[in-house]
């Protein structure tokens, strides 16, 4: 997994990932686990998400996630094939706040987007390398980029579990920046 | 074939036959000297990274004659020279004039019933069955091991739904024998905006709720290479549409004219069926801020529920997860009693997970996976990976494989 440097990241990369860390602040403001992520096509976002696993009571419901579900919607909505669907994914860039964890790494590869970068690792559940390499593994892989904006990433999840929010037990990602 | 389980372990089975080993000096012992040496060696020399190694071995010679031998110390290096034992011990070597020699002790503490007798054709160790408070792991019991049967025969209903053959998955509540939520795959069929109180609405396939049933007498012709490998007769459905298999071949989905469903390549059963039971405690325990009407709420709990009296009770468990209830003991009386995610339910599912599926129950806190046909592309509970082993995770299933009779298929589908 590539390292970036911050000095090394282009502005857009910061921008994208500016953007990702509201989505996360967006989170922690209510009450959920705050990571946050966006989908970036053709130099655009193309849609965002966050956590949502305490309003959900649904574990999965990661940022990742929530921000597939919009993709896949509005693409079909604007009557895209599967096939079309497929071409866009393989063009598609993701910015998260934390490296996507073994569910949504394997969801990544599924789908076969283009690649992720990443904030701060992730080493009890990361799929990108930190505990597993689903990126590199499994069907199509995936371009892996760690240590963008990782403090920031970082101290949001820190907030988060400093203000002791009950209904997040344990911290579901590390506090750890990514080597 | 017959219905079996079999425990799928935290690490693959190493080699049973050839067992990692290491080198011992070991003596044959008068018989009577045993408990003075063993006391002696124990305390020169303990067996330190070896305790799962017994320090005497009984061996029957010819004639039913006893005899004794001990492991003195480990043999270092290559060399089988006396000169390698510490001088404390070769001090008792020539006191007792016994002729040590080199055997073979198993390196590592067995992990099965199985590993521990081959290691014991080495040298005997001892072993200590695991100690997980998961039911099941040691064995099942007959009425077990029926229900266990019974719930995978729902999960094989599930998988005909479509055209194809799809994965299935059902959750269980097993302290109440209940099933929670069970659904097939739903990559062709995604309702996109999910209601929660509105779960049989739209094309979401939201299988009838069964009641674990007597398995069923009435056996069917047996097709019995259905879920071999290498099935090229046209006669047999294909298994392209098992999500978990073929992870990628969502691509190839063609939209059906007059379809308003919308297709999602994630929508794998078992994460399907994690979202349904979600929902489904949302709707019984709703959350904290809600003021409901609580003798609705107490009636579906009643009816969901063995013994509400004992629910009441606020679990104050050591469990750091179980926060999120106690927290919102503060707003409801009841919401003391919901079970915090999965925690404690069964998941059966058709085929073993992919990966995306397996860390998905991982999440949901599920406490065992039943599944039934290994998935040798992408299957991540021992076939590709094994999630189940992976230290770090912070929630640990147990995993079992339901073996089934071979026409077992068609009595679920006829
Ligand atoms: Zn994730
Ligand atoms: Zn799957």
């Amino acid at each position: 997994m590539a390292l970036c440097e911050e000095e090394n990241n282009s502005d857009s990369t910061l921008a994208f990932m500016k953007l990702a860390i509201e989505q996360a602040n967006d989170a922690l403001n209510n009450l959920e686990v705050p990571i946050g992520c966006v989908f970036v096509l053709d130099g655009k976002v193309i849609s965002s998400g966050r956590n949502r696993t305490t309003e959900t009571r649904n574990a999965t419901r990661h940022a990742e996630m929530e921000a597939i579900d919009e993709l896949l919607k509005n693409w079909q909505d604007n009557g895209l094939s599967a096939m079309e669907i497929s071409g866009k994914f393989f063009k598609c860039d993701l910015y998260v706040t934390c490296e996507p964890c073994i569910m949504c790494a394997s969801a990544l590869a599924i789908l076969g987007i283009r690649s992720v970068f990443y904030g701060c690792g992730n080493d009890r559940f990361g799929g990108c390398g930190s505990i597993l390499s689903l990126h590199s593994s499994q069907g199509k892989g995936f371009e892996c980029t760690g240590g963008i904006m990782a403090s920031e990433a970082v101290s949001l999840l820190r907030r988060f579990y400093e203000q002791g929010n009950a209904n997040a037990p344990k911290p579901h990602r590390p506090l750890q920046i990514s080597k | 074939m017959k219905w079996a389980i079999i425990h799928i372990p935290e690490k693959p089975q190493i080699s049973i036959t050839e067992p990692p080993s290491v080198d011992v000096f070991a003596a044959v012992i008068e018989p009577k000297l045993a408990n003075t040496l063993v006391r002696r060696l124990n305390k020169i020399c303990p067996l330190e990274n070896l305790t799962h190694v017994k320090r005497v071995r009984r061996s029957s010679l010819e004639g039913g004659k006893i005899q004794l031998s001990v492991v003195l110390c480990l043999s270092h290096g290559e060399v089988e020279q006396l000169e390698s034992i510490q001088s404390d011990i070769l001090e008792l070597v020539h006191a007792y004039q016994l002729s040590p020699f080199i055997a073979k002790v198993a390196k590592y503490a067995a992990s099965s019933n199985e590993e521990w007798k081959e290691q014991c054709k080495l040298w005997p160790t001892s072993y200590h069955p695991p100690t997980y408070n998961i039911d099941g792991i040691t064995g099942f019991s007959e009425e077990d091991s029926q229900t266990i049967f019974n719930f995978m025969k729902l999960a094989l209903k599930l998988t005909k739904s479509g055209p194809q053959l799809e994965n299935a998955a059902v959750i269980v509540d097993p302290s109440v024998r209940q099933i929670i939520s069970s659904a097939s795959d739903q990559t062709h069929s995604w309702h996109s905006l999910i209601d929660t109180t509105s779960m049989e609405t739209g094309c979401i396939k939201q299988p009838a709720v069964f009641t674990c049933s007597q398995p069923d007498a009435n056996a069917a012709a047996v097709r019995d290479t259905l879920l071999s490998d290498g099935v090229s007769d046209e006669n047999k459905r294909s298994y392209t549409g098992v999500s978990c298999l073929y992870p990628r071949k969502w691509m190839e989905h063609q939209q059906n004219t007059g379809n308003t469903c919308y297709f999602h390549p994630l929508r794998h059963a078992a994460l399907v069926a994690v979202e349904l039971a979600a929902a489904r405690d949302k709707h019984l325990f709703p959350g904290s801020g809600n003021m409901l009407d609580c003798s609705f709420q107490e009636n579906r709990l009643t009816s969901s529920m063995n013994s509400p009296a004992k629910k009441q009770k606020l679990n104050l468990s050591k469990d750091e997860d179980d926060l999120d209830l106690k927290a919102c003991s503060h707003d409801s009386c009841f919401e003391t009693e919901r079970p915090y995610l999965c925690t404690g339910f069964d998941i059966y599912l058709v085929w073993e997970p992919c990966a995306m599926c397996a860390m998905a129950l991982v999440h949901q806190r599920i406490r065992r996976i039943f599944f039934a046909f290994p998935n040798p592309n992408f299957g991540a509970l021992g076939s590709v990976q094994r999630l189940q082993g992976e230290r770090s995770l912070n929630h640990h299933y147990a995993v079992f494989r339901v073996l089934l009779p071979e026409d077992v298929f068609d009595n679920v589908h006829s």
